[in-house]
């Protein structure tokens, strides 16, 4: 059994413009997905991508349109109430908590939602407070909390049922980065307590270090599912030169050859990118380019960040609707 | 396999009351409700009651009408405060919590009923005599569960407007202010119920105030105690109808809403 | 004028974009409603004119209270206030145009309340057009200078939001807008003299009533005093509100 399974899974929505005519958004093209008993998943792609789509179908706030999802071999859409005490929900941002109410009035409200038996609520709350860090604050106004604080207290809530699965939508969003490093300790501790989590995120920094697994998501299909590691080597293949001075008719006749892919030139402007095809056409580019008279040379692999550009496409900052 | 109960009802309404609460303490401190809320509503008693004396109508009639309605009017509030859960993104995570939707909303708005049935009881203890009205201890004591009565079964009826325009908040305050000037015309606060055509009465049967209303003026004119009792728990199962409606209702919202999507996540 | 004029624009476009806004007006019939059957209307003629303008006049000052009062409040809230203040037009000329949009709205409660009081069977004679018209621009005008001071007020004082909803019944009955002023204690009468929807409300009735509006030049004299004194107060309040924004770079205490 693994703690999320998810098959073939679809969701559009209505178009958004009036009346709701025009083609229909896809958010979910037939996802397939597994997140073990014990692993931290991280969920990658860009605003628009289905992430969030995924996690609300997953915390039963949103039903598929076909597929399957299942947290702990419990259907998501049929079985409700085995479901939803398993999961913990946490989304990044400062809302969703009472804002008028203390912090350890929030959890204990939360507990009790999720039949936390009322002699262990304290208990867990003032655990919980504490492990955050929130114990000096924990009789003070939520309302009063810095952002830092409420994302802090947010990740209490959710844990505030012991929940196995744990889903963390763009956890980090606005997070300093001492809160961010603080989070990632915590994401380990909570694998090391056998917590399965699906984090969705679009900070590859953030996947690097804290997941077991990396699922490439875009446009609602799934790009690729890896370790991390295994995801950086997928490109590694993809070599590159950077060269400073590259004469224009070097550069066309580069173009020409098969073993190269790409040749354009770098953001600062002097310097030109090539790109092959493989480990084998590096001695041979370079050559040209010393015999050319080009002595600035430097060859690079590509690193995550640029895995999920090259899958994901450099579309800066458009959303995908 | 889990086997973790369903919440238990009491936790619920101990920790979902705290919001409640806080709400409260959060919309008047006591010189706000004393000198802002609770002069307002005296003052709306005092104008409709007035409007008596420039008809030669009858002020202890107006006068207890209008006592009772400041409760409904404070009740119904209940449909722009469950809007607030969208506004505050807590939505969501009640969805995807094991407890019934229905009974969060219940639990979360109950500041309402108790601030209602106070401005209430201040009204027809304080200005009823002004305007006539004889109190003795056995009327009194009566007064109090008949407005309490009153507070809570429009505050169910509030509820179940609140589950139908969950999707539209904007819609709040213009659902709340018709819904409780609707009823201040049709449940015989200013004018008595029969003086509407037939359908317009029916409507009023099914309104709580309606029957908690005509209990509490038979309890100030002296009518037999069956009659009164028999209002009374008429008010209180047209109440309970609501209730039923109000919890059908936030089931529906559920269920639109994880069809729909219209549950947002997050920022 | 292009500041007046923006400010108008861009308050009809958000009136017209969330009705919610305009939920007085949904209120309108059945205060109307209300008033008719308690003034028995279709039977006593000679009250009809006090139950068509009553609702009116409470839907005027209810959007002056609570849409109009909110503006600056609610631009604080959103971030818009500062860039607003940042920007060469002038605030008061900005504030002045939206609520004005705000203002003519409030005014459709008179059409609304008259179309009710047909359907209930009540057929006003409108016996001084003059009045009547003079009267319903006069008090555009002291709602809308009016609720400028409640606009500036808002934002200004912490403690001043819990008030705002206590202004309206407490208002309308010092103002004698259904049962007259005569009613109410001695002691208060100068004190309803000074709340404008007296005035309207008198200058109103009397183009309902047979004898000739003796008081028309005095009521509109007061209704303009009084709109000049709450323009004199909303342009004190609003240099408060600029300079406040300029001093402290921002007036978020919310």
């Amino acid at each position: 059994m693994n703690a999320v399974e998810v098959l073939g899974l679809r969701r559009h929505f209505p178009s958004s413009s009036r009346g709701g005519r025009g083609t229909p958004r896809t958010a979910l093209d037939g996802i397939d997905l597994t997140v073990g008993i014990g692993e931290v998943h991280a969920l990658l792609g860009p605003n628009g991508a289905g992430k969030t789509t995924l996690c609300k179908i997953l915390a039963t706030v949103l039903v598929p349109d076909a597929g399957t999802a299942r947290v702990l071999g419990h259907d998501v859409v049929t079985e409700l109430a085995a479901v939803r005490p398993l999961i913990g929900c946490v989304f990044g941002g400062d809302r969703g908590l009472y804002g008028r109410l203390s912090a350890r009035r929030n959890l204990l409200y939360w507990g009790a939602l999720y039949g936390v038996p009322g002699r262990e609520l304290r208990g867990r709350a003032a655990g919980l407070l504490e492990r955050f860090g929130l114990t000096g604050h924990a009789d003070e106004r939520v309302e009063t909390f810095s952002r830092g604080m409420k994302q802090r207290l947010h990740l209490a809530r959710g844990l505030m049922h012991d929940p196995r699965v744990l889903l963390l939508d763009e956890p980090t969003t606005g997070m300093d980065p001492v809160s961010a490093r603080d989070f990632r300790t915590l994401i380990g501790e909570l694998r090391g307590e056998g917590r399965s989590v699906l984090l969705t995120t679009h900070d590859m920094a953030e996947a690097e270090t804290v997941c077991d697994r990396a699922t490439l998501i875009d446009g609602g299909r799934i790009l690729h599912t890896a370790t991390p590691r295994q995801l950086g080597a997928l490109l590694s293949r993809h070599e590159r030169i950077e060269a400073t001075g590259v004469p224009a008719r070097l550069a066309d006749a580069l173009r020409a050859r098969p073993d190269v892919t790409s040749v354009h030139d770098g953001a600062d402007g002097t310097t030109t990118l090539i790109e092959v095809t493989d480990r084998e056409a590096l001695a041979p580019v370079l050559r040209l380019l010393i015999d050319a008279g080009v002595t600035e040379l430097a060859t690079a692999r590509p690193g995550l960040e640029e895995v999920y550009l090259r899958l994901i496409g450099d579309r800066g900052m458009e959303v995908v609707r | 396999m889990n086997t973790r109960p369903r919440p238990e009802a009491l936790t619920l309404l101990r920790h979902g009351s705290a919001i409640a609460v806080a709400d409260l303490a959060a919309v008047y401190t006591w010189r706000t409700w004393l000198f802002g809320w609770l002069v307002r509503m005296l003052s709306q008693v005092v104008f409709f009651t007035l409007i008596g004396r420039l008809t030669g109508g009858d002020e202890r009639f107006l006068v207890t009408g209008n006592a009772l309605m400041v409760c409904a009017v404070e009740a119904t509030m209940v449909v722009a405060s469950s809007a607030w859960e969208r506004s505050l993104g807590t939505l969501p995570l009640l969805v995807a919590a094991p407890a019934r939707l229905a009974w969060t909303f219940v639990v979360r708005s109950l500041q309402w009923v108790i601030s209602g049935t106070a401005t209430s009881l201040v009204a027809l203890f304080a200005l009823g005599p002004v305007f006539g009205l004889r109190w003795t201890a056995g009327s009194a004591c009566a007064a109090v569960p008949l407005v309490l009565l009153t507070s809570l079964g429009t505050y169910c009826v509030g509820l179940a407007l609140a589950a139908f325009v969950a999707d539209r908040p904007g819609l709040r305050n213009v659902v709340s202010n018709v819904a409780y000037l609707g009823m201040m015309a049709v449940c015989g606060v200013q004018v008595p119920v029969h003086y509407w055509p037939p359908p317009v009465r029916a409507v009023a049967q099914a309104l709580p105030l309606t029957h908690e209303l005509d209990a509490l003026r038979g309890v100030l004119d002296g009518a037999p105690p069956v009659h009164v009792l028999l209002q009374a728990l008429l008010g209180a199962v047209t109440g309970a109808g609501w209730l039923a409606v109000a919890v059908l209702g936030f089931g529906w919202v559920a269920r639109r809403g994880r069809r729909t999507g219209a549950i947002e996540f997050g920022t | 004028m292009n500041a007046f004029r923006a400010g108008l624009g861009l308050q009809a476009a958000l009136l017209r974009r969330s009705p919610g806004d305009l939920h007085i007006l949904a209120t309108v019939p059945l205060y109307t409603l209300i008033l008719l059957a308690m003034t028995d209307a279709p039977h006593r003629p000679g009250l009809a004119p006090d139950a068509i303008i009553a609702p009116t006049l409470m839907a005027l000052w209810s959007t002056a209270l609570f849409t109009a009062g909110d503006l600056i409040d609610r631009d604080r809230y959103n971030g818009t206030l500062e860039p607003t203040v940042a920007a060469p037009a002038g605030l008061a000329q900005v504030v002045a145009g939206r609520i004005s949009a705000v203002t003519a709205t409030g005014l459709l409660a008179f059409a609304e309340a008259w179309a009710v009081g047909r359907c209930f069977g009540v057929h006003l004679t409108v016996r001084h057009p003059l009045p009547l018209v003079l009267g319903i621009l006069a008090t555009s005008l002291t709602t809308a200078c009016t609720a400028a001071v409640i606009a500036a007020l808002l934002v200004l004082t912490r403690g001043g939001r819990p008030y705002q909803n206590s202004l309206s019944f407490p208002l309308y009955l010092l103002s004698g807008i259904v049962v007259p002023i005569g009613e109410l204690p001695h002691w208060l009468h100068p004190v309803s003299r000074l709340v404008y929807l007296s005035w309207s409300a008198d200058l109103l009735r009397s183009a309902f009533r047979a004898g000739p509006p003796r008081d028309l030049p005095v009521q509109l004299l007061a209704l303009g005093l009084l709109a000049a004194a709450g323009l004199a107060c909303a342009g004190v309040l609003l240099r408060r509100v600029l300079a406040r924004v300029r001093v402290l770079g921002t007036l978020g205490h919310a």
